[in-house]
């Protein structure tokens, strides 16, 4: 069978066409070269004018997991159906859910109907990873996948302590990829939430783990390269030390250089990029955090922006966490430690446009995404649900695509917060093209999915159909058409079809001995068997509706040897 | 790796007989009658050997008491939910998966959800949903714990296996004979052979006053009085000190043996002490006792409808009861049309409309369990023969006849 999408207007960054006027070929769910002319066409959807991309990749949303979980059973009251007004109406669109905790339903209806066809659960704690992929088994739409999170989990530290060799660190980065099902490996608050078990408040880049005697800049260097020597795509994915404290952005500075140049994505970068100048001792240093996103071609960054209304903050951070549970609204929070594995910390917040320090919070984010030059390494999120719920992105597109719907935006913040932003003066409007490469091209090529953010031949067919309209937020929130795996699955952003997506992973190779030192540490100090601790690929394929995509990666070359 | 060991009739099993799930069960299987040979308690001991039915009759579905087949059974279950408006799923004795298909089947069916541990699960939700807390888990509390105050339980009660796996064993950062265990309620001592622990004894339905005053003192206070609900004051606040000079402290309850009107405002006690410790030092609130799957289907619930579980009575026309793993649980009384999806060994004192036996995960299926802290699942495995149904395969049939 073969469905024929005619004449529409391709935006394909990883195939240069900006506009193009083509047709596209989908059989068996992928995209074909133009059959011959003995061949038939079942199916033709004439798209003369419309806006023609892949289907959208969120590759930092909380979507699954211990932390979003604790987020919906703490909130009851962000289920309730509620009238919003300004401002929390500036984030709704006609699809929103209004919901900063949906259910797994839910999330994966909200995302198909905005044509995202995949998201990606950056936090996945190790020990809790069967949790996160029973949860993104039931989300229905989408395919999906995460970043498994180390540097805080006593195995680790240990390892880097002792002084191991990188083989012995290696070996165990892609021992907790295959155990986990993970597709990249995260650290949070490098050796932060370690230190915060043994009581201490604040971790500096070079600043001792009081127990470990190691600094976030040793587990930094160690996990960046064990991701590059691996060869796995995705590179090492860096929530950094100091989290939303005024004058981090020196900390994300020195992050950068870290790595010796080996590749690092610093994630929701925004609450990275706080100085601490003016009366209130807090400012925006988005323009030294962007110049040095420009300058260091090994660092890319996805933004984490905040838009205003309630929302809850769900992180493995729980040493910041708890610094920040004192701005709690509504007044509650949980953090926890677990597992001597990781954190978590879940702090509901609720960004007030005229608030100083939220109305700055905006503006960063949105000079960041402004100043920051090559749209292939910058990346479009609002840390769902951290800054705001993902339902907000086509509020954001239009923010980044029309400037003078940003400035109307802008005059209505604490005065004060536009005093110390220089945002009205940035003129940059994202074109069509740069919002696919942020959404599209660029994600999947970061995440290493060869067959996903483009529509080349032999890509999977998710496909999102848009009528171009002014009003860039109305277009982005309802697509004609969704295409999942080649079927119509969204007809004007009502899901028409329910499918069920993909789990994708990397398995790279490891020397089995690794398990030794493993089953001796479980049996002593864990409280499961270490192989219990592995999910094997059938409980993620369980019942049909799942399925495992692995993704193979050649080592670098810097390889051990 | 331990498994290399094993005869070929042995294995080592996860137990789901409460919530700790132990996984280093050591099972022997002969004829498949089966034995634990290793790592046992009472409670794991009493699940792995129960039985698979006295006879042959006893595998087989039941309609008013009367042997039928099992697409007999589907079908008069199906029609007595088809003509009920308003059913109720309790029990809900069961693993992920088996949940997974209940709420499909709920939702199907305009059903209520409710566990039968719904009440003691309400008193933590309320807490959760009002003030949050802070929180730490098992592996945590062995490497890390210093100063274990257990409050209202004995604990061994629910998890017979706590101390001797979390408490009396060296743990990374401390080792076990540096920890002091500290017990406040009533008739703890004769309920744990533990030794060398410290009990302060008092009435259940005192923990009220005495949680609040132990935050007071926490928090720095000081009292006029010196005695409440016939403990010393002083003796408090030595707890309060040990508290306070803790690295780790950890303070645990069971919401279950906290059986008293507002029991939740003394679980808000505690955990507000967790808090107010937080500020100095490091400290964790451990809620225990979960059991019969309640964490399982409370985290599935919640993600799968946006809420936790209810604890909320509601009107019923049909009553489906679902326990898989605790055979002395009784449904609650009805005089509306009753389902039973439950273990082979059920206990059951009113005859159901329908019986049905359904494999229990962890011993006649496999499955997936949530642990008592909530962080942690493990795969339950089938360890003997038999020809039990899933729960999930009855409800897809159930429901394909709606």
């Amino acid at each position: 069978m073969i469905t024929l999408l005619k004449n529409g207007k391709l935006y394909d960054p990883a195939h240069n066409k900006n506009g193009v006027v083509d047709d596209i070929y989908i059989s068996d769910g992928r995209i074909i070269a133009k059959p011959n002319q003995a061949e038939k066409i079942n199916q033709t959807y004439d798209l003369t004018g419309k806006i023609v991309m892949a289907g959208a990749i969120d590759m930092h949303s909380h979507i699954g997991g211990g932390k979003v979980n604790i987020a919906r059973m703490m909130l009851p009251e962000f289920q309730e159906t509620k009238t919003y007004s300004e401002p929390e109406a500036h984030i709704c669109t006609p699809n929103c859910s209004h919901n900063a905790t949906p259910s797994t339903t839910d999330t994966g209806f909200r995302y198909i109907e905005m044509g995202y066809t995949a998201a990606f659960e950056p936090a996945i704690l190790p020990i809790n990873a069967r949790q996160a992929h029973l949860e993104m088994g039931d989300t229905p739409m989408i395919d999906k996948g995460g970043y498994a999170m180390l540097g805080n989990d006593d195995y680790f530290l240990r390892l880097l302590s002792s002084k191991a060799n990188q083989k012995a660190i290696n070996d165990y980065v892609a021992w907790i990829l295959a155990a986990t099902q993970a597709i990249g490996i995260k650290v949070v608050n490098p050796g932060g939430i370690s230190a915060f078990k043994f009581n201490q408040r604040r971790l500096d880049l070079d600043e001792h783990n009081v127990h470990y005697q190691v600094t976030p800049r040793d587990i930094l260097k160690s996990l960046s390269t064990a991701v590059s020597e691996l060869g796995i795509a995705k590179p090492l994915h860096v929530h950094c030390n100091n989290l939303g404290v005024a004058g981090n952005f020196q900390t994300t500075l020195d992050t950068m250089g870290a790595s010796d140049g080996v590749p690092m994505h610093l994630t929701h970068i925004q609450f990275h990029s706080y100085g601490t100048e003016g009366d209130k001792k807090f400012s925006s240093a988005a323009a030294q955090i962007a110049e040095a996103l420009n300058k260091n071609k090994h660092i890319t960054a996805d933004v984490g922006q905040i838009l205003f209304g309630q929302t809850v903050t769900a992180s493995g951070d729980s040493m910041m966490q708890h610094l920040n549970a004192k701005h709690a609204n509504p007044k509650k929070s949980v953090i926890m430690d677990v597992e001597c594995d990781a954190g978590c910390g879940v702090v509901p917040f609720k960004y007030k446009d005229k608030n100083y320090i939220n109305a700055l919070q905006w503006a960063i984010g949105l000079e960041i995404f402004l100043s920051t030059e090559d749209p292939w390494r910058i990346f479009l999120t609002t840390d769902h649900p951290n800054g705001a719920p993902f339902t907000s992105y086509p509020h954001l597109i239009r923010l980044l695509m029309d400037k003078s719907f940003r400035n109307e935006a802008f005059a209505k913040l604490n005065l004060d917060a536009q005093a110390m932003s220089n945002l009205t003066s940035l003129n940059r409007e994202y074109s069509l093209y740069e919002i696919a490469i942020m959404t599209r091209a660029g994600a999947a090529k970061l995440i290493g999915l060869n067959n996903c953010g483009h529509l080349g031949i032999g890509a999977q067919a998710d496909i999102t159909v848009y009528t171009e309209q002014a009003d860039y937020e109305k277009m982005f929130a309802k697509p004609d058409y969704v295409f999942k795996n080649g079927e119509l699955v969204v007809q004007s952003g009502k899901v028409v079809k329910v499918v069920w997506g993909a789990t994708h992973v990397t398995k790279p190779a490891f020397d089995i001995g690794v398990e030794k030192g493993l089953s001796e540490y479980f049996e002593k100090y864990h409280t499961i068997q270490c192989d219990n601790f592995k999910i094997s690929g059938d409980e993620i394929a369980e019942d049909g509706r799942g399925k495992i995509v692995v993704h193979t990666h050649k080592p670098s070359k810097r390889s051990i040897n | 790796m331990m498994n290399a060991n094993l005869k070929t009739n042995q294995c080592i099993a996860t137990c789901p007989a409460c919530g700790l799930l132990c996984d280093d069960v050591l099972l022997e299987n002969k004829q498949n009658k089966l034995n634990v040979l290793n790592n046992n308690c009472a409670k794991s001991v009493a699940f792995f050997m129960q039985s698979l039915g006295k006879n042959l009759n006893e595998t087989s579905p039941r309609i008013a008491d009367k042997p039928a087949t099992l697409q007999q059974a589907i079908m008069h279950a199906a029609k007595l939910l088809k003509q009920a408006n308003k059913p109720v799923f309790t029990g809900l004795s069961t693993d992920v998966q088996g949940f997974r298909a209940l709420y499909n089947l709920s939702q199907k069916t305009n059903a209520n959800l409710s566990h039968m541990n719904a009440t003691s699960m309400a008193r933590n939700i309320k807490v959760l949903q009002s003030t949050g807390w802070q929180t730490t888990t098992l592996t945590e509390v062995k490497n890390r714990a210093d100063v274990i105050v257990c409050i209202g339980s004995d604990i061994v009660s629910h998890h017979p296996r706590f101390f001797e796996r979390f408490i009396l064993k060296d743990g990374i950062f401390i080792g076990a004979k540096q920890r002091e265990v500290i017990f406040i309620g009533e008739s703890i001592s004769k309920k744990h052979a533990l030794e060398g622990v410290w009990i302060l004894g008092c009435r259940t339905s005192d923990l009220a006053d005495i949680t609040t005053v132990l935050r007071a003192l926490v928090t720095g206070k000081t009292l006029k009085a010196t005695e409440i609900a016939g403990v010393k004051v002083s003796d408090l606040q030595l707890v309060a000190d040990k508290l306070k000079n803790a690295k780790y402290a950890v303070l645990a309850w069971v919401a279950k043996d906290l059986d008293f009107p507002h029991a939740e405002l003394t679980i808000q006690n505690i955990t507000e002490t967790v808090v107010t410790l937080n500020q100095t030092t490091r400290a964790a609130g451990l809620p225990l006792g979960g059991s019969d799957g309640d964490t399982s289907a409370n985290n599935a619930n919640t993600w799968l409808s946006g809420l936790a579980l209810s604890d909320a009575h509601v009107e019923h026309d049909c009553m489906v009861w679902v326990n898989s793993f605790s055979v002395d649980k009784l449904p609650p009384k009805t005089d509306k049309p009753l389902i039973v999806l439950g273990n082979i060994n059920s206990q059951l004192e009113q005859v159901p409309d329908v019986f049905i036996p359904i494999a229990t995960p962890g011993l006649d299926c496999s499955g997936t369990l949530f642990r008592v802290d909530s962080s942690v699942v493990l795969p339950l495995q089938k360890v003997r023969e038999n020809n039990l149904p899933t729960l999930s395969e009855i409800v897809s049939e159930i429901e394909k006849l709606l």
